[in-house]
C-alpha cells in the first residue's frame, strides 16, 4: 500500500535539493472528502500532499498550462516540475512527451501506483450513499474502499464505486517515471478492455446514431472536456472559431479568411462535428483519464468515443497511447504491416 | 482584396461529356458565381482553336484565374496551365474542374450529371479564387542515372544512357549481371543463342567508361525527388578480391561445400565459393556466406589457403554507398510463378516435371546436360515429352489471372528445341489458345507443328503424376475431339506464369512507387506513359513492368533511357511550387508531419516545423496529420478546401 508520506517526503526533497520549482499534487479538498489538485513550491507545504481514492484529476494538464504560462512569460520560468502521477497521468506525460510538449529533463515524475483499485466515481458514490456524501474515501485492503460518514464507517468493494476508465485501465502503475511508491499492478479482472466500447457497439447504426444525436443535441460546447484534457493543448482549436490566434503579424486577409469548420452555435450537426474531429485528433493520444467525461456538466459519455478509436489502434495497430515513449505517433506512422483492409 | 476575375472555360470533349451534361446550362450557371467575368463552352477545348480562344479570353477579358470544366487534370492541367503562361497570367492560377472522369463518364441521368458537373465546376471556381500566383522552384539537376536490376532491361537501359555521355549506376542483386536471359539456351523468334547475343552487351557495360557497376548490391533507401536522388546501396561483400582474381578456379576445387546451383535452377550443383557461371560480369569468384563452413581458418579456411593471388579475404565487409542521381529506371524483371502453388501438377515434387527455365538449362550448351536432352531422374533421352502452356496463368480463381504472354512462344520454341535434339522423339503442347502476335511469331509456331510435327492438343491437363515404369501419366482433355487424353511421358515442362520478381517487390517499396492489382510495377499511364512510374523521376522497364519477351524488354528499355535523356537535358527542373507551408503560429513541433511526410521534406528547426520546398512533393500528407491546421499546402489550402466543399454542399 501507498504510504502518503513517502510522497510527502519525495516531494519535499526534490523541493529543497531545487531539483524541481514545483511539485503538482492533491490536497485536501475545502469541501467533503475529494481532494483537489495543488502545486507546491516549499518543503515545508509537502505535508499538505495527499493520496487517497479521490485523486481523480489528470495533473498533466497542469504540466501544459506551465508551459503555455512560460510560454507567454517575458521571463520563462522553466526549471523541471515534479508530478504525482497515476497511471494514467504518467501516460499523459508520456505522450506530451512524444509530441515534444517539454523535455524529458523538465518534468519529474513521482509515479504512484494505483495497485489493485485506482479512483472512485463520485456519481457511483453518490448513488450508492443515497445522496449522502462521506467525509472520508480511503484505500481499504487490496481491493476495497473506507468510507468515512456521519454515522460510521463503511466498507465498500472497489469494482462498485471504481471510476469506469479504472475497471477497464490496464496499466494502473506509471510505467514512466523517474520514482515509483506502490506495487506494480498486474491484472486486475474487473473489466476486460474496452468492455464499454465493445459493449456500445452491440447495438445497431441506426440505435447508435440516435443515441449519440441525442447527446449531441444536448451539448452546450461549453468546451470543459477541451478544457479538462491535457492532449487539447493546440494554440488554436480547429473546431471553434472563438479561439483563433491573432498574432500582432495576423494580416486583416488571415483574419478574414479564418476557416469556420464548425459553426459557434449549439446545435446537434454543429456539435457532432465539434465531437466527432476531437475524438479522431485524439486517436492515439487518448490515454483514457476519463477527464472529458468527468466534467461533462450533461454528462455525454466521451469516453466511449475516445475509447472507441483507442481499441481500433490497439486492435489494428497494437498502438497504446502513452506506452512507449520512442515509438511515432499513430496518426503519423507507417508500417507496411499494418492492416488495410478497410481500404477498398 | 480587389475582386477576382475568373474565366470558365467548358469542354464538350466530342460527346464524352456534352452527352451526359448539359455544357451549355454549365457554362451559363457558372456566370451567377461572382468571381467569374467570362464563360464560354466549345467542343473540344483542348484542340488548337479551344486553346487558343482560352488564350484571347484571358486577354480580352483581364481574366486573373481560370477554371477548365474538362477531362482529368492528369491530361491537360498542364496544357491549360501552358495557355495561361502565355496569355501573361501564372499557370498556378488555372485548376481543372473533372467533369469527364468523375462525372459524365460514370453517370447516366443528364439532369443528376449536369447539377454534379455545376457543382464540382463551382467549387473549382471558389477554390481558384484563392489561388496565389506561384513561380515554380528552379531546381538543378543530378545528371547522374541509377539502373536497378542488371537483366536485359537493366542492361539496355544503363547501354544507351551511357552512350549518351552520362554516368550511370547499374545495381544488380546477384553477382553477375545478365538475369534470365542468361538461362535461357535459344530464343525465339529467330533462335539465335542467347548467351550470344546477350555476353557482348554484358561485356560492353564492364568496360563502359561511363557506367560503374555495383553488383551483389540492393538499393535499401530513396530520398529527395526528380532531378536530385540520393540512393542508399548496399554492397554485400563477396569475399574475393575480383581484381586480384585470376579465375584460376583453384578455390572451387578444395571447397567441400556442395549447394545447389541456382544459375542451373538445381540442375547442377556448385560449392560454396563459386563463379556464378563461366562469363559473369564482373568475372570474379564469390564466396557464399550462407553456404561456407564459417569464414574462418579455424573451421575450414581451404579456399583462403590455396588462393595463389590472395584475392580471397574472409574480413569484408559490407559497404554502404550513397549515390546522387537525377533519374532512376527500375528493371527488376520476373520470377517464374512458384511450382509449389500447382498441386494439380504435383506441385514441384514429381521428378522430371520441369519448369521452363529448367528446360532452357537442358537445352544449352552450358548447362547442365551440356546440351544433351537427358531427363534430370535417369540421364535418359526422354522421347515423349509433354509441354504445358498457361500453367498458373489465366486462372482467375486459383492462380494469376492475367495472360503471361510469353508462353506460347517459348513453348513453341521449347518443342523445336526438343525436336532438334532428339529428332526420333515426340513433342505434345496442351494450349488454351495460341497467342502468336509479333513479327515472325505466328510463322514461328507454324514451323513447330508442320516442320517439327509437335503435336498440339487444345485443353487443359487436369493431373498428372509419376507411374512405376518411371513414366509421368499425364491426363487432359483434347476438346477438339472431345476426348480424354492420357500420355506416358517421360518428361514435362510447365510454361509457368511470370511473375513480379521478389527483388521488383522490394524495390518498390523501398522507392515507394505503386504496383497494380498483380504486383507488376504500376505505370503511369496505361497507354501513354508506359515507361514512367507515377512517381516522376523514376522509370519502369521489361518485365518487372508486365510479362515481356525480350524484344519488347529491350524495346521499353531504350524508351525508359530515352526519357530520361529528355529530363536529364535541362539544367534546371521547375518543381511545383504547390508545396507545403507551416503556420508558425499553430505549429507546437509535435514532430507529426515530420514522421508521417513520405519524402523527409519536413524537419523541426528551433521547435518548429520547416519544409525544404525541394523535397516537399505537395502531397499533402502532412496537412491530413497535423491536428492543429498549422500545414497547409500552397494553393490546396484547408481555406480553399472549406470553399469547396461548401459549394458542392451548396452554401
Ligand atoms: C522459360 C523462358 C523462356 C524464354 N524465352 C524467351 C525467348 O526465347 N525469347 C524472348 O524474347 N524472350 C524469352 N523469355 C523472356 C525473357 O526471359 C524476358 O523477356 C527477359 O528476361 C526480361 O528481362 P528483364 O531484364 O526485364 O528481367 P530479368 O531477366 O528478370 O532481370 C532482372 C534482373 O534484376 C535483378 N534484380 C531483381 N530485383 C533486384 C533488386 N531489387 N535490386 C537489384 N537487382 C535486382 C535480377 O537479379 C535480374 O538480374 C523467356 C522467358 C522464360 C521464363
Ligand atoms: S504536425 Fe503540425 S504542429 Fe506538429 S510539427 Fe508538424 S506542423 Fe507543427
Ligand atoms: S505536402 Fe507535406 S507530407 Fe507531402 S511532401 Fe510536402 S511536406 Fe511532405
Amino acid at each position: 500500500m501507498v504510504k502518503v508520506e513517502d510522497i510527502q517526503q519525495c516531494a519535499a526533497g526534490l523541493l529543497e535539493k531545487g531539483q524541481v520549482k514545483s511539485v503538482l499534487g492533491f490536497r485536501r479538498g475545502t469541501a467533503g472528502a475529494m481532494a483537489e489538485p495543488c502545486t507546491i513550491t516549499e518543503a515545508a507545504e509537502a505535508g499538505t500532499l495527499v493520496w487517497d481514492p479521490t485523486c481523480l484529476n489528470n495533473l498533466a494538464l497542469y504540466l501544459v498550462k506551465d508551459r503555455k504560462q512560460q510560454a507567454a512569460s517575458k521571463t520563462p520560468d522553466i526549471r523541471p516540475i515534479g508530478i504525482v502521477a497515476k497511471g494514467c497521468d504518467s501516460r499523459a506525460v508520456a505522450v506530451l512527451l512524444q509530441e515534444n510538449y517539454f523535455k524529458r529533463e523538465e518534468v519529474f515524475v513521482i509515479g504512484v501506483s494505483c495497485e489493485g483499485t485506482g479512483v472512485i466515481d463520485p456519481k457511483k458514490v453518490a448513488t450508492l450513499l443515497k445522496g449522502r456524501s462521506p467525509s472520508r474515501v480511503e484505500f481499504d485492503g487490496a481491493d476495497g474502499f473506507k468510507l468515512t460518514l456521519r454515522g460510521g464507517e463503511m466498507q465498500v468493494p472497489a469494482r462498485e464505486i471504481l471510476a469506469d476508465r479504472c475497471l477497464e485501465c490496464r496499466a494502473a502503475s506509471p510505467a514512466l517515471n523517474d520514482v515509483v511508491f506502490g506495487e506494480p499492478s498486474g491484472e486486475r479482472g474487473y473489466a476486460t478492455p474496452f468492455h464499454a466500447a465493445k459493449e456500445a457497439l452491440g447495438a445497431s447504426e441506426t440505435e447508435r446514431w440516435a443515441a449519440w444525436e441525442h447527446h449531441f443535441d444536448r451539448c452546450l460546447r461549453c468546451f470543459a472536456c477541451r478544457s479538462v484534457c491535457p492532449m487539447c493543448y493546440c494554440p488554436e482549436c480547429v473546431v471553434d472559431s472563438t479561439s483563433f490566434v491573432i498574432e500582432p503579424q495576423t494580416s486583416a486577409e488571415e483574419k478574414a479568411n479564418r476557416i469556420k469548420w464548425c459553426e459557434r452555435s449549439p446545435n446537434t450537426s454543429e456539435s457532432a462535428v465539434y465531437h466527432l474531429t476531437r475524438a479522431i485528433h485524439l486517436a492515439g493520444r487518448c490515454v483514457d483519464c476519463g477527464e472529458c467525461e468527468r466534467v461533462c456538466p450533461v454528462n455525454i459519455p466521451l469516453r466511449l468515443l475516445n475509447t472507441m478509436l483507442e481499441m481500433e489502434a490497439f486492435e489494428m495497430f497494437h498502438y497504446q497511447a502513452g506506452h512507449d515513449l520512442s515509438q511515432a505517433s499513430l496518426l503519423s506512422s507507417f508500417r507496411d504491416e499494418d492492416p488495410n483492409s478497410f481500404i477498398r | 482584396m480587389t475582386k477576382k476575375r475568373t474565366g470558365v472555360f467548358v469542354c464538350h470533349c466530342g460527346n464524352n461529356i456534352a452527352a451526359t451534361v448539359d455544357v451549355k446550362r454549365l457554362a451559363e450557371e457558372m456566370t451567377d458565381e461572382e468571381t467569374v467575368v467570362y464563360s464560354q463552352d466549345y467542343v473540344y477545348m483542348c484542340s488548337d482553336p479551344g486553346q487558343n480562344s482560352v488564350i484571347q479570353a484571358i486577354k480580352d477579358n483581364q481574366l486573373d484565374s481560370v477554371v477548365v470544366s474538362c477531362c482529368s487534370p492528369n491530361l491537360h492541367e498542364k496544357t491549360f496551365r501552358d495557355n495561361a503562361e502565355r496569355a501573361g497570367i501564372s499557370g498556378f492560377t488555372c485548376e481543372i474542374a473533372n467533369i469527364r472522369e468523375q462525372c459524365a463518364w460514370v453517370h447516366k441521368n443528364r439532369e443528376e450529371a449536369t447539377e454534379k458537373a455545376i457543382k464540382i465546376s463551382r467549387s473549382a471556381i471558389r477554390r481558384v479564387a484563392h489561388n496565389k500566383a506561384l513561380d515554380p522552384i528552379a531546381v538543378p539537376v543530378t545528371r547522374r542515372v541509377m539502373v536497378i536490376g542488371g537483366g536485359i532491361a537493366g542492361i539496355q537501359a544503363a547501354l544507351d544512357v551511357a552512350n549518351a555521355g552520362l554516368e550511370v549506376i547499374l545495381v544488380e542483386k546477384l553477382a553477375t549481371i545478365g538475369g534470365h536471359m542468361l538461362q535461357l539456351s535459344e530464343t525465339f523468334p529467330t533462335l539465335d543463342c542467347s548467351q550470344c547475343i546477350l555476353s557482348p552487351k554484358m561485356v560492353e557495360v564492364s568496360r563502359h567508361p561511363n557506367i560503374k557497376l555495383m553488383t551483389y548490391s540492393e538499393v535499401q533507401d530513396v530520398s529527395g525527388s526528380v532531378g536530385n536522388f540520393r540512393v542508399k546501396v548496399l554492397q554485400k561483400p563477396t569475399y574475393v578480391d575480383p581484381e586480384a582474381c585470376k579465375l584460376c578456379d583453384d578455390c572451387v576445387q578444395v571447397c567441400p561445400v556442395v549447394v545447389p546451383n541456382e544459375h542451373d535452377l538445381g540442375l547442377t550443383a556448385r560449392r560454396a565459393i563459386h563463379i556464378p557461371f563461366a562469363q559473369a560480369i564482373p568475372a570474379s569468384y564469390t564466396l557464399d556466406v550462407d553456404a561456407c563452413l564459417g569464414l574462418n581458418p579455424i573451421r575450414c579456411g581451404k579456399c583462403k589457403d590455396v588462393c595463389e593471388a590472395g584475392a580471397i579475404n574472409y574480413d569484408m565487409q559490407p559497404r554502404t554507398v550513397f549515390e546522387e542521381v537525377g533519374a532512376i529506371i527500375v528493371a527488376t524483371g520476373f520470377d517464374l510463378y512458384g511450382q509449389e502453388n500447382l498441386g494439380e501438377y504435383g506441385a514441384g515434387k514429381v521428378e522430371d516435371v520441369l519448369d521452363g527455365l529448367q528446360f532452357e538449362r537442358l537445352c544449352s550448351a552450358s548447362g547442365a546436360t551440356k546440351g544433351h536432352v537427358l531427363r534430370p531422374s535417369d540421364h535418359k533421352v526422354p522421347k515423349e515429352v509433354v509441354f504445358i502452356q498457361c500453367v498458373g496463368s489465366r486462372d482467375p480463381a486459383q492462380h494469376c489471372a492475367y495472360c503471361s504472354k510469353i508462353c506460347c512462344m517459348y513453348t513453341a520454341k521449347h518443342a523445336r528445341l526438343y525436336k532438334h535434339h532428339v529428332p526420333d522423339g515426340r513433342a505434345y503442347v496442351f494450349y488454351i489458345d495460341i497467342r502468336s502476335g509479333g513479327k515472325g511469331y505466328e510463322e514461328f509456331v507454324q514451323r513447330t507443328m508442320e516442320d517439327d510435327e509437335t503435336i498440339y492438343l487444345r485443353g487443359r491437363v487436369s493431373k498428372l503424376h509419376r507411374t512405376r515404369d518411371g513414366k509421368v501419366r499425364v491426363l487432359g482433355t483434347d476438346t477438339l475431339t472431345g476426348q480424354n487424353v492420357e500420355i506416358d511421358a517421360d518428361m514435362v515442362v510447365l510454361a509457368l506464369a511470370m511473375q513480379p520478381s521478389k527483388g521488383t517487390e522490394q524495390a518498390a517499396k523501398v522507392l515507394k512507387i505503386g504496383r497494380d492489382k498483380d504486383g507488376f510495377l504500376a505505370e503511369a499511364h496505361p497507354k501513354l506513359k508506359p515507361v514512367e512510374s507515377v512517381t516522376a523521376g523514376i522509370y519502369l522497364a521489361g518485365a518487372a513492368q508486365g510479362p515481356k519477351d525480350i524484344p519488347e524488354t529491350v524495346s521499353q528499355a531504350s524508351a525508359a533511357a530515352c526519357k530520361v535523356l529528355a529530363l536529364l537535358s535541362q539544367d534546371t527542373l521547375s518543381h511545383a511550387p504547390t508545396v507545403a507551408k507551416v503556420r508558425e503560429s499553430h505549429c507546437t513541433g509535435c514532430e507529426m508531419c515530420v514522421d508521417a511526410c513520405p519524402y523527409q521534406a519536413i524537419r523541426l528547426l528551433n521547435g518548429k516545423a520547416v519544409v525544404n520546398e525541394v523535397l516537399c512533393e505537395g502531397c499533402g500528407t502532412c496537412a491530413g496529420t497535423c491536428v492543429r491546421a498549422a500545414i497547409d499546402v500552397k494553393n490546396v489550402t484547408q481555406l480553399q478546401i472549406h470553399a469547396m466543399i461548401s459549394a458542392i454542399m451548396g452554401g
